[in-house]
């Protein structure tokens, strides 16, 4: 049958993402039939309802450089790429365990392909939804494409880097699941993605600055808008140690638990 | 041929505590093209010693060499995605295998070896025992291993599938060899040369499988 001769290990890793996502990328738009509608109907309720919020508190006069509806378009979408590599992972390894039948697939494989396939899907609809401000009218063209793809793959890279850390302590320990699911909706509010966060005092900024997330929007905003003023303290030397930080801790735990993630 | 060393294995409780070994000081060689049958009372370690022979497990201390191509454990459970179809997941199976450009191919055997009708298109976990054992079975032929590791799957299906399966093996002495674990000893006996015997996490090899088998049945009715 097969003609098989040795492969090398990179050879067998492609050959097992490949098959991975395949899988997955069939999975994941066919098993879930409202999978699609949600990702396109989710930002658009939310925009709605902010900006009929909007109507009556005003909120838009505090964004120096840029529009509400566009600005807050593309910190959605870019909480929501971070918060789907997080979510979207918790599961991975326990949707594909039988799959460890096969002493090529390992614990990390399924986690990889689906921050993948998620950031390719939200990149899509991302753009449909640029395409969409456009044709609407809104001035969400990026001034600066290029850094605006820089902070782009910056949050996937981050949502990369929680997504491993959580594979491995949402399998090994369940609990962590609903805390994070507890705190997806806050942290959507202390990440800026639907007010401001300079309104803020300084003495609470100091310490909100911490999440990575807040980073990343307002990078990604500035790619958007030149002339956006991004908030006090935003830094893309703080948020890559952040990323480059969680990725080695999650591969390290992926390396650490292996077997334990396997035979769980 | 496949080399075992030292090999050790327990499987430790998630708060802590400390198992017995189910594996104690393994030391094996399993020479090229010899069939070999697994026996010992249930809990004995059979599956365990399959799992860190295909590498499914690794151990806690020791190794296992393999100079040659491996299956997975063929078996009754387990290799197969609940939710999706038979053939979505033999179509996995044979990408990660590289299969490259053969996939078409492989589909089509094993769909016609396992010879499931209109439930190859069918959920997994809508397949009764039996079928399952029958498409891993059918995947396992797909391949050229060097070795197949059969955790009782030779055993199930009808008496058609049965004569399909055991000259589907026949067929493929001098290429490959067999390690199977099972407790129909017919099946043992007819396909197996030598015997490997599992007492007390200790590995008993006996040249003849008759002998392990006999070595079984003193322990069972002494």
């Amino acid at each position: 049958m097969g003609t098989m001769q040795t492969r090398t290990s990179w050879q067998v890793t492609r050959s097992v993402w490949f098959a991975m996502f395949m899988r997955e990328a069939v999975t994941r738009t066919t098993t879930d039939r409202l999978g699609w509608f949600w990702m396109i109907a989710e930002p658009v309720a939310m925009i709605a309802i902010l900006v009929i919020i909007r109507g009556f508190i005003d909120g838009g006069k505090l964004i120096m450089g840029a529009s509400f509806v566009p600005w807050m378009i593309t910190g959605m979408m870019g909480f929501y790429l971070v918060r789907d590599g997080m979510s979207r992972s918790q599961g991975a390894i326990n949707a594909n365990r039988a799959l460890f039948a096969y002493r090529q697939v390992q614990p990390v494989d399924p986690v990889l392909v689906r921050v993948f396939l998620e950031g390719m899907l939200r990149t899509f609809v991302f753009l449909l939804f640029v395409l969409g401000g456009l044709l609407l009218g809104l001035d969400i063209f990026p001034d600066n494409a290029l850094f605006a793809l820089f902070g782009w793959i910056s949050l996937w890279t981050l949502g990369l880097g929680l997504g491993l850390v959580i594979s491995v302590t949402g399998t090994l320990v369940p609990e962590t699941a609903k805390i994070i699911n507890m705190i997806s909706f806050p942290l959507l509010i202390i990440s800026g993605v639907i007010m401001p966060l300079h309104i803020l005092p300084h003495y609470l900024l100091k310490y909100l600055m911490f999440n990575p997330i807040a980073h990343g929007l307002e990078l990604l905003r500035l790619g958007f808008f030149s002339s956006y003023k991004v908030v006090h303290g935003t830094s893309e030397i703080y948020l890559w140690l952040c990323i480059l930080a969680l990725n080695a801790l999650g591969l390290l735990m992926q390396l650490r638990f292996k077997d334990r993630l396997k035979a769980q | 041929m496949i080399k075992i060393q030292n090999l050790y294995k327990r499987y430790n409780s998630r708060d802590g505590t400390v198992n017995d070994w189910v594996l104690k000081n393994i030391n094996l060689i399993i020479p090229k093209n010899m069939n070999v049958g697994l026996v010992g009372r249930n809990g004995a370690g059979k599956s365990t010693l399959l799992r860190l022979i295909s590498g499914m497990d690794s151990p806690e201390r020791g190794k296992v060499e393999r100079q040659c191509r491996v299956s997975w454990p063929i078996g009754l459970s387990g290799g197969f995605q609940g939710s999706m179809t038979g053939r979505q997941n033999v179509k996995f199976v044979a990408r990660v295998q590289g299969g490259g450009l053969n996939v078409q191919r492989i589909i089509d055997y094993v769909e016609d070896f396992a010879d499931l009708g209109s439930a190859f298109d069918h959920p997994i976990k809508t397949y009764s025992s039996g079928m399952r054992a029958r498409l891993n079975f059918g995947l396992s032929l797909a391949f050229d291993f060097d070795v197949y590791i059969s955790d009782e799957a030779i055993a199930v299906g009808d008496r058609t599938f049965k004569n399909k399966a055991s000259k589907a093996f026949k067929d493929k002495v001098g290429q490959s060899s067999l390690i199977i674990v099972s407790h129909a000893e017919g099946i043992l006996k007819e396909l197996c040369q030598a015997g490997i015997y599992l007492k007390n996490g200790q590995a008993n090899w006996y040249d003849d499988v008759n002998d392990a088998i006999k070595a079984y049945h003193q322990e069972a009715h002494p």
